[in-house]
């Protein structure tokens, strides 16, 4: 029989679930979408989005993992055996988000290693285009770029190397991973504020135009950086819960970690919005002019290591920390979202922990290897906008449709009210019904239309965008019914 | 350059609902005892 694995306490728990949440989303991908969606204005709908579907949906998803005492593909199952293949979706999203994850924070490891002396120098732009061979096109696949290969293989090891002995090991792991980087992040938000031009980069972060609140976009966007950054929809939460023992605080948990989690989002916007008003100050350019050197991995491996190098003190000192600070936010999430289907594996066909995991690394390196080639960056924009638009909307949507309508919700609520401190009434379950799930529709049908309307990538071919992005979530959907029907084993070993 | 005022009260408003909410919720799981 497999046995069931417990955290050392409730602190290894909400440290996971924390270092779960908090990635290089807070610090690499909010800052971005902050930025793509008006600035300021867009904390209003994250905080909306925050509220109204991040923390009902996380106690939701405490609640089926606590409940279930399993994985998802289990929780889906003990609903009814048909929805199992749903359970199988949940846990092969972040396994294929992990692959491109993975890259970016091969890219963090060779940059933390080049900020001892600076080596992007002043023209960080060209640097970081040498560093990934990038062949300047998606269609050019270029060569394997040897530093983000090298980055990538200590990555994916490490991943292995916490997981494989199990939970207890992770919880010893966050005890560290979660605080340092938080400290760190502290570190350079002084140190931006004390910058010249800090606070008109904090003006731009935090001035509302409420005018963008009437763009469907932004709330999409809203939602979309909810479900990344709080590790929703992704059946981590859902594995992490069903590791806590019986008598936990699910409520207050869920709290407490979406809490963090934003927290350190609004934290970053800080650290990075300052030292983009700096830079703005120093080049003598508007911040709006800075265009597209402010959005996506361009903000992390282009304008930020351009302002560290503009530093007049210590810049080799606060390169260094920012990159360990996005390496050690980033590992957190990154095993985490390995980890659901290395435990389903483990729930299924009883292979043992260690086997689960290695497998799951070595087919993760594997798919990795496309976004290490000269085009890795181009596809990797493509993969993630169609995952985090569509592919987590969706399974947020059939998490509450299952469990909301085809399971007694009053049972779910019932389950998490015996155990924690603050109680649930019905606005839960009206939240988890009806609510959240006609929210998730209007996000989804609009990202369709604008999809179809205005297309994301008029610059690329029609097939790229149907091999890199429709394709991936058409094959993730039928995998996930193919590993419903292979039969599981009763009998294993641990 | 100061901050204008709409951005003042959204770095307010932020950090107590963020902030201010995690220190309660934290201080809630110590009290009740259930913080292990």
């Amino acid at each position: 029989m497999v046995k069931q694995e417990f955290w050392n306490s409730r602190f290894a728990f909400i440290m996971a679930a924390i270092g779960s949440a908090v990635g290089l989303g807070n610090v690499w991908r909010f800052p971005y979408v902050c930025y793509d969606n008006g600035g300021g204005a867009f904390l209003i709908p994250f905080f909306v989005a925050i509220f109204t579907a991040g923390i009902p949906l996380l106690i939701l998803e405490f609640s089926v993992g606590h409940w279930a005492r399993g994985t998802p593909p289990k929780a889906f199952k003990k609903v009814s055996a048909k929805w199992e293949w749903a359970g199988w979706l949940t846990v092969l999203i972040p396994f294929v988000v992990a692959i491109y994850y993975v890259v970016i924070m091969a890219w963090c490891f060779s940059y933390m290693i080049y900020s001892i002396d600076l080596r992007w120098g002043m023209n960080a732009e060209s640097f970081f285009t040498s560093f990934l061979g990038d062949t300047g096109s998606p269609l050019i696949i270029g060569g394997i770029s040897l530093p983000v290969l090298l980055g990538l293989i200590a990555v994916w090891f490490c991943i292995f190397f916490i997981l494989y002995k199990g939970v207890e090991r992770i919880g010893k792991v966050v005890a560290l991973t979660v605080p340092i980087p938080t400290i760190l992040l502290i570190i350079l938000t002084i140190r931006g504020l004390t910058l010249p031009g800090a606070i008109e980069g904090i003006s731009y972060y935090l001035t509302p135009d409420f005018s963008k609140l009437g763009d469907v976009n932004v709330w999409l966007a809203a939602y979309a950086q909810v479900f990344f950054s709080f590790s929703l929809a992704q059946g981590i939460m859902i594995t992490y819960a069903s590791f806590l023992k019986k008598k936990s605080d699910l409520t207050n948990n869920a709290f407490i970690v979406a809490l963090a989690d934003a927290g350190t989002s609004f934290l970053a916007g800080f650290a990075v919005f300052s030292v983009v008003g700096y830079l703005s100050l120093s080049q003598g350019i508007g911040i709006d002019a800075l265009g597209d050197k402010i959005a996506g991995p361009n903000l992390t491996f282009i304008t930020y290591p351009t302002a560290i190098a503009l530093l007049p003190f210590a810049a080799a000192f606060f390169g260094s920390i920012f990159f360990i600070a996005l390496l050690t936010f980033g590992i957190d999430s990154a095993f985490s979202m390995i980890e659901p289907i290395s435990a389903s594996a483990n729930y299924k066909w009883k292979i043992t922990k260690a086997k689960a995991t290695a497998i799951m690394c070595t087919l993760g390196f594997l798919f990795s290897l496309i976004f290490v080639t000269g085009s890795g960056l181009y596809l990797l924009e493509v993969l993630d906008h169609f995952i985090a638009n569509f592919g987590l909307v969706t399974i947020g949507l059939l998490e509450c449709l299952i469990f909301g309508w085809m399971f007694k919700i009053k049972h779910l609520r019932n389950h998490a009210n015996e155990t924690s401190e603050i109680l649930l009434g019905r606005w839960w379950d009206i939240l988890i019904k009806i609510i959240i799930p006609i929210i998730l529709v209007i996000v989804l049908v609009a990202a369709i239309i604008n999809n179809v309307i205005n297309n994301p990538y008029p610059d690329y071919p029609s097939w790229l965008i149907v091999v890199m992005g429709i394709a991936p979530l058409i094959s993730i959907v039928g995998a996930s019914f193919i590993l419903m029907k292979i039969k599981g084993n009763k009998e294993g070993k641990q | 350059m100061d901050l204008p005022i709409s951005a003042i009260i959204m770095l307010i408003f932020g950090s107590v609902v963020l902030y201010g909410g995690l220190a309660y919720f934290v201080y809630r799981a110590f009290k009740g005892k259930k913080f292990r």
